[in-house]
């Protein structure tokens, strides 16, 4: 009996007109936006060739140690390939952070700061359509469940026959999840396909399971909503009422709740701006460049050069050992205190990051945007982790042009300084996140969206064990 | 046969929706039971398919209280509702299949389907045909051809002929009476006294939750059925 109301649900839905208009509009949206996820991925994989190349060719035609520690390195973000399907923050939290001996590193050159139309709309990828699209349809699908069959007079003659009602519910539920699935999965494994066979695209096993994880996070995101619209229609007499409590519903968790909780925590945990950051910074390497100043006119009153010609050469030893100590104890000055102003910016800003997130949670919708983003490698957290390995890198560039740098200094007029070699500089390294720390990191939405489903589906199961049919 | 013992339904702000009903449909008996809206006649029909709980009384479908044991005594009863409302993206045969199943009724064929119709008088294009393009008699007719393929005891039926055309309202109660006559215990709430008037058994008329009167066929015999009610109702209303 349970396959027969199964099957009689997935029939009645696929001959409405309701899912020929999801499946065409569902499979439009998914396969272009996996083609144009691929697009731009494609283009930012070239981009970033060339640009890796450009800096490599600048670092070269540096012509003296002192230009390349103030010119420094570009270090670039390798493009993620699935940012094909989830594009994440990575478009906007810039590709590109300049290492030099003077400043802290940061991330700029994003694509929104280039382009800024891109930043209106935002990317259309597979989650945009899972978020706002399927979740709207999955709501479409459900709102009538019950009170439509009750409205229409259906409820009546199918209960007056031998069936219980958890199993009509059941089977309402199984029958509606899986014609609700039909405009997903036919157009996502087409999408798939398209990924495996298209040229320069590559997903090593790892990314396949990644993605298999983020399309298990998309069906319990659709169930979510799915669960939420039988519990609804089977609490409300008026299918036209569940359809409007259905929408308001929609509206809170996927546009409301994930806005107003980053307001409510710049609130609660409010942070300096990156302005005044920016200005302890400048006041500090002031403070710095003056007593440097000083350091330096007290060595060569104490220190002052030999007139006796074959005392210069040993004055210029000391001069240069001296110089290199002052350049590594100097910046490891200023580097230890940007660090210190930045770890303190960075625990204020994880609060108040961590409270957003935790209070945005309670949307569904946020759930599966942390989830697909910590698992597609495109979020916050993959940013910030890039972000830290190039402050890691930072001061071991900085020893090694200091040290370089000083070596080289020539201090016979007219003296030449050598070009700069490249072949021992100590190279940027970033290890992705592993998987496992992908998976435990998404956890917390997982069991949350698990929740939720349990939740509304022992509503709905209640409520239509109490219904009244009439 | 279907029987209401002392059948009383109260809700719970306090409106008296049936008092102390009592009759008894026997086999190949058809009970008709009039009054205006609000009577109490859907009640009857929702307590016997228990839909809702009795306050009082009992409702017994071959002997089966209702309320003790709901799922066995929908085993025996079939339902005809006041607009027969089907699944409208399905055909007759994909309803009509649907609806036997949750019946039991698993190893019908289309040939079997389509004995049914054409016994209620179903044209054939309108086997394949989509429910939605379906009239008011039409759907009617699948109705009963669903409680006729379900093959039980008892049919009750809700206001079956009303916003019926005359030869469809016709084509209908001479379908419920070769029920009848096989031996199935028919019991319809009705506005509609000129029809059922022809194929009662017996009658019962409703007024504010209570049967006013219960007559068998014999006993309404040369009598006016429509002055008879018309009159009943006027007492009531003027002793009140």
């Amino acid at each position: 009996m349970l396959r027969d109301i199964i099957t009689k649900e997935i029939q009645d839905m696929i001959m409405s007109p309701r899912f020929v208009f999801t499946f065409l509009l569902c499979t439009i949206l998914i396969l272009l936006s996996i083609y144009t996820g691929i697009n731009n991925y494609q283009a930012e994989q070239k981009e970033y060739s060339a640009a890796v190349a450009l800096n490599r060719k600048n670092l070269e035609s540096q012509q003296t140690y002192g230009t390349l520690a103030g010119l420094g390195t570009k270090i670039n973000r390798k493009p993620q390939v699935l940012s094909t399907v989830v594009n994440g923050v990575q478009e906007a939290v810039g590709r590109v952070a300049t290492v030099n001996i003077a400043y802290d590193p940061s991330m700029i050159d994003s694509k929104y700061s280039s382009s800024p139309i891109f930043a209106i709309f935002g990317a259309l990828d597979l989650i945009f359509i899972v978020k706002i699209v399927l979740s709207l349809f999955a709501i479409l699908f459900t709102y009538d469940a019950i009170v439509g069959e009750k409205e229409r007079g259906t409820l009546k003659l199918a209960l007056s026959n031998r069936i219980p009602r958890d199993r009509l519910i059941l089977g309402k539920a199984i029958g509606g999840f899986i014609s609700l699935l039909i405009p997903l999965v036919i157009p996502v494994v087409l999408g798939l396909l398209i990924l495996m066979i298209y040229p320069n695209i590559s997903l090593s096993g790892d990314d396949w399971l990644r993605l298999g994880i983020i399309c298990v996070m998309f069906l319990l995101y659709l169930s979510v909503f799915f669960t939420l619209g039988l519990f609804v229609s089977a609490r409300t007499s008026r299918s036209s009422t569940s359809f409007l409590l259905l929408l308001f519903i929609w509206v809170t968790f996927v546009t409301i709740i994930p806005k107003a909780a980053i307001m409510i925590a710049g609130q609660i945990n409010p942070i300096p701006s990156v302005h005044e950051i920016t200005a302890q910074k400048d006041a500090y390497l002031q403070e710095i460049q003056k007593e440097a100043i000083a350091e330096q006119t007290q060595y060569f009153k104490d220190n002052p050069r030999p007139k006796e010609p074959d005392k210069i050469a040993k004055w210029n030893e000391e001069l240069k050992k001296w110089a290199e100590d002052f350049q590594q104890r100097l910046t490891g000055k200023i580097d230890e205190r940007n660090a210190a102003i930045e770890r303190d910016y960075q625990t204020k800003m994880r609060g108040q990051q961590r409270l957003a997130v935790n209070l945005s949670r309670i949307s569904p919708a946020s759930a599966l945007m942390f989830a697909s983003m910590s698992l597609a490698r495109t979020g916050i957290n993959e940013h910030e982790r890039f972000l830290n390995s190039v402050k890691t890198y930072k001061p071991i560039f900085t020893k090694w042009i200091n040290q370089k740098m000083m070596r080289s200094l020539n201090l016979e007029e007219g003296g030449q300084q050598p070009k700069p070699e490249l072949d021992d500089m100590p190279q940027h390294e970033f290890m992705p996140e592993r998987f496992s720390d992908s998976f435990s990191r998404i956890m917390p939405d997982l069991v949350l969206m698990v929740f939720l489903i349990i939740l509304f589906f022992i509503g709905a199961y209640v409520s239509f064990i109490r219904y009244d049919v009439r | 046969m279907l029987e209401a013992k002392d059948l009383t339904m109260k809700y719970e702000d306090g409106l008296l929706a049936l008092d102390h009903l009592n009759f008894k449909v026997e086999p190949g008996e058809i009970f008709c039971m009039f009054g205006a809206n609000g009577a109490g006649k859907t009640t009857a029909i929702n307590l016997f398919l228990n839909f809702i709980q009795p306050t009082e009384g009992t409702a017994l479908i071959e002997g089966i209280d209702v309320t003790k044991e709901p799922l066995k005594s929908k085993d025996y009863v079939s339902f005809v509702s006041e607009n027969v409302m089907l699944y409208d993206n399905f055909s007759a045969f994909q309803n009509i299949s649907y609806f036997s199943k949750l019946a039991g009724k698993r190893n019908l064929s289309k040939d079997d389907y389509a004995q049914v119709f054409k016994r209620v008088g179903l044209q054939e294009e309108a086997f394949n045909m989509r429910t939605k393009k379906f009239s008011k008699g039409m759907r009617q007719k699948l109705g009963i051809a669903i409680a006729i393929v379900k093959d039980v005891p008892n049919i009750i039926l809700d206001e079956p002929t009303s916003g019926l055309d005359p030869r469809s309202g016709q084509e209908f109660l001479e379908l419920l009476l070769e029920l009848r006559d096989k031996g199935k215990s028919i019991f319809m709430s009705s506005h509609d006294i000129f029809r059922a008037k022809y194929i009662a058994d017996n009658v019962g008329f409703m007024m504010k939750a209570k049967m006013v009167m219960l007559q068998s066929k014999e006993e309404l015999k040369g009598q006016d059925l429509n002055k008879l009610y018309v009159e009943y109702m006027q007492e009531h209303t003027d002793s009140e």
